[in-house]
């Protein structure tokens, strides 16, 4: 550093100096301003309108207003401004469009320059665009001048439009139609489109353009326009139909009877329908003169381009090619490129895909189409041209483009022969990549069953599953019974009157010898009378010769059964009293009559 | 009644036994048809099989077999179709899910676009390799198993905690497996298909030749069968493309 110690001020004065100079154009461009002017369009008809653009960029936020001069051609009026920020790596930038509405005051070529922004005492100046007007009646047809008039001669307030950019189309050339709506009045709301039949066409929607003004017969129309893409499927005469658009008008009226005019503050208005004409269009076939064999019907203009996802491969293993088709016309109808019989490759089909995209109202876009090439063999191995063909309408010729051929160098992996190749296993499948061939046939017939033998259908097995279903019912039955019983005593000793008879009976007649005669008339007698004291839910030492054929002679008893009964009672009283005197024979026969008796008396309704 | 029984039990057997062949007879018939394969000769392999399959009886093997026969003579459709009718029968066997995919790949046409459904293919994944007989059974298992502990605890009139635990556990996995066999016997056998059989078939977009070709079918593509119009059947293709073709073109699975 040519400085001198001591000397401070000859030190800093240099750097103060080189840091000036470095950051001087460096804020100087930080507030430079930059004015560019546009056009939407640099053409008009002398009752037309077109819209300047005038953008005020740069770092500073209090961007100045554009001074528009004095333009004797034209009448200027703003139609306001927009404003937009930025912030990108810290540094801040901003611009403002603001936007005029041009109308010709008469036909020529007019230079549109002069706009400047005035800022820190310095112009900056915007770039020259150049407007020409063409002569009154160029851009409003004399049909369009006639559709704005009524039958009385008056201009019409609304009315639709509609046009088609080419009347003699090829098949599946696009046709490109626009709904054109013409109000000189005020309407409320969005208008309701009625969209056109349009049978015999593939139709899509181009949308919507911002609405702009045209002067017909002298009169200001804000006209709506919406455009859409037809691509005829057949030839001959097809008629696209008639639209129909509904808004809600200002309408004509007298003078309003509200005193305080709330009538036409909130603008009540009138339905207003227009519809358009129906057009008629004429397809043509696409011509058989010099069309190529495999000409699939695509219409348009294109291009093609192919390629692999890589440039060297083992022996089996698939290159994927990505085949594109590009350009303008009916993308969705493109078909594949039709591909070579290769000895070197097996071809697979992956997948296809498509965009669609417009330019300038025509429809285009790309098909993208996935190949997969299995190389068959090792070596430097090339996939040729794919060609594709198209019909251009413009030219009114058949074209055919084609892609570069492709060469693939192909590895032969460890132990390769050259016996069959492998195929390709698309992902989820489960071929090893070893196999050659199916596995073998083999030589067990295996289980034979009858052909669409149906097990579960079987009744067999319908029934099987209803045991434990049986099972369950039984169990809740039994499970019922069981609390029924319980809460009920005496139905409980009712129904057990029988069981406890039997096995009194069973004792009984293991008595039923001489030597133990007084305990087996005693048994009897229990059976018996605890047998009816059970049915009656009562106690059975109560019960006497005679209340027992009372309470028998009350019920329907069958015949003889009351005195058999009462019979077989007294006898067992006269043997507890009396046993000397009786027998065996005596003793087996009351045995039988008592087991008789039981069981007669369970048909006895007690209850 | 004895007599008549006496008369006819010795006639019914000896009409059996002329009318369908011994076990033996149908092995010799399928070890010929073997030999045959391994003759290269599959033409008379496949009318072996057929013969022994138009008695009314079938297995995994003979289908597999079969299938095997149909592939070398390069007849893909039938080949699919008789893989896929011996993965029904034998849906853990290796050997015949390998050839299946195997085969599958020679189809000329490849479908694109297709979405699984994630919940049905894990589904399917579950259920593969099981038959439905197999999930029944279990399904039969469980039900025994549930309702039998709910007979104890009302039996018993009380609920000890191990027939609580058998209980809770019985009910869960009833509803799972009775699901998956449900899944099964939906998908096996109420939902019906079809396998492509012949070289050309177009695929139109509505029951008439007079209708557009929606698509070009190819041998060995399985369809769904969504509905019968006269010749025509509607199907539904795996990228779930539909279309129309004629019943003599496909043999269901």
């Amino acid at each position: 550093m040519p400085v001198r110690i001591g000397n401070k001020k000859l030190f800093w004065l240099p750097t103060l100096l080189l840091v000036a100079m470095l950051v001087a154009p460096m804020a100087q461009a930080r507030d430079a301003i930059t004015v560019s002017v546009t056009l939407d369009r640099n053409s008009i008809g002398l009752d037309e309108q077109a819209l300047l653009q005038v953008e005020v960029s740069g770092s500073s936020q209090d961007l100045p207003k554009p001074h528009i001069p004095s333009l004797p051609a034209f009448e200027i009026y703003s139609q306001g401004r927009s404003s937009n920020i930025s912030i990108v790596n810290g540094v801040v930038s901003s611009s403002v469009t603001y936007r005029y509405l041009v109308i010709p005051r008469k036909p020529g070529e007019f230079p549109i320059d002069q706009i400047a922004v005035v800022h820190n005492n310095k112009r900056y100046k915007g770039n020259v665009v150049t407007l020409k007007v063409l002569s009154r009646g160029s851009s409003a047809p004399d049909d369009l001048n006639e559709r704005a008039v009524d039958t009385e001669g008056e201009s019409k307030d609304y009315f639709l439009e509609a046009v088609v950019d080419n009347k003699n189309p090829f098949v599946n050339e696009q046709v490109t139609l626009t709904l054109k709506f013409y109000i000189a009045v005020q309407y409320y709301g969005s208008p309701e489109l009625t969209e056109p039949a349009t049978t015999g066409f593939w139709n899509e929607v181009l949308g919507n353009k911002a609405p702009y003004y045209q002067r017909i017969n002298n009169r200001r129309y804000k006209v709506i326009e919406r455009k859409y893409a037809l691509f005829p499927t057949q030839t001959g005469e097809l008629t696209i139909g008639r639209a129909t658009i509904r808004a809600t008008v200002a309408g004509k009226r007298k003078r309003s009877r509200d005193p305080f005019g709330f009538d036409d503050f909130f603008g009540r208005g009138v339905e207003a329908r227009a519809s358009s004409r129906s057009l008629r269009v004429n397809v043509r076939p696409i011509p058989q003169e010099n069309r190529p064999s495999d000409f699939t019907g695509t219409i348009g203009r294109f291009n093609i381009s192919a390629k692999a996802d890589k440039q060297q491969v083992e022996l089996n293993q698939p290159v994927t090619l990505t085949i594109r088709i590009s350009g303008t016309g009916n993308i969705k109808s493109v078909a594949e490129p039709a591909l070579p019989e290769l000895d070197e490759f097996r071809i697979y089909r992956a997948s296809s895909s498509e965009e669609v995209s417009q330019q300038n109202d025509k429809l285009g876009g790309a098909k993208l189409f996935e190949e997969v090439f299995i190389p068959r063999l090792p070596g430097d191995l090339e996939i040729p041209g794919l060609s594709f063909n198209y019909f251009d309408p413009e030219q009114e010729r058949f074209r055919t483009v084609t892609t570069k051929p492709i060469r693939i160098m192909v590895t032969a992996p460890e132990g390769y022969s050259s016996d069959s190749p492998v195929p390709y296993s698309p992902p989820g499948m489960t071929i090893d990549s070893r196999a050659h061939d199916i596995r073998h046939i083999k030589a067990d017939l295996g289980k034979m069953q009858p052909v669409g033998r149906m097990p579960l259908l079987s009744v067999g097995f319908l029934l099987f599953n209803a045991v434990p279903i049986l099972a369950l019912v039984g169990s809740i039955m039994i499970r019922r019974r069981r609390e029924k019983l319980a809460a009920d005593t005496g139905l409980a000793r009712a129904r057990g009157a029988a069981k406890i008879a039997r096995k009194r009976m069973a004792q009984a007649r293991a008595l039923a010898r001489v030597e133990t005669r007084s305990e087996f008339y005693a048994e009897i007698y229990r059976a018996l009378t605890s047998y009816i004291a059970d049915k009656l839910n009562t106690s059975p030492h109560g019960l006497t010769t005679d209340s027992i054929r009372q309470i028998l002679n009350q019920r329907s008893t069958p015949e003889g059964l009351t005195d058999a009964v009462t019979g077989i009672i007294t006898a067992c009283d006269y043997a507890r009293f009396a046993p000397a005197s009786l027998l065996q024979s005596d003793i087996d026969q009351t045995l039988k009559d008592s087991e008789e008796v039981i069981i007669r008396m369970e048909e006895v309704k007690f209850g | 009644m004895a007599k008549p029984l006496v008369i006819w039990l010795p006639v019914m057997l000896l009409a059996a036994i002329l009318v369908v062949p011994p076990a033996s007879a149908q092995s010799e018939e399928f070890a010929m048809a073997n030999s045959f394969y391994e003759d290269k000769d599959f033409g008379s392999a496949i009318r072996l099989y057929h013969s022994i399959l138009d008695r009314g009886e079938e297995s995994a093997t003979l289908h597999f077999n079969l299938a095997n026969a149909y592939f070398k003579s390069g007849d893909l459709g039938h080949a699919v179709l008789y893989y896929t009718r011996a993965q029904r029968l034998a849906p853990a066997d290796e050997d015949i899910a390998f050839n299946l995919d195997f085969a599958k790949q020679f189809s000329r046409v490849q479908m694109e676009g297709v979405q699984l459904n994630p919940i049905r293919t894990f589904f399917e994944t579950l259920v593969r390799p099981y038959q439905l007989h197999q999930l029944g059974w279990i399904t039969s298992a469980l039900f025994f198993m549930l309702l039998g502990a709910l007979t104890i605890r009302i039996s018993l009139g009380r609920g000890a905690s191990w027939l609580r635990i058998v209980t809770a556990v019985g009910l869960v996995l009833l509803v799972a497996v009775g699901s998956l066999t449900t899944f099964k016997y939906r998908h096996d056998f109420l939902t019906p298909r079809a396998v492509i059989i012949s070289e050309e078939s177009p695929v139109y977009t509505g029951a008439s030749e007079q209708s557009e070709i929606e698509l070009n079918g190819a041998p060995g593509l399985v369809v769904e069968i969504l509905s019968e119009s006269g010749d025509y059947l509607n199907v539904l293709f795996e990228n779930k493309r539909r279309g129309w073709i004629k019943t003599d073109l496909v043999a269901r699975i």
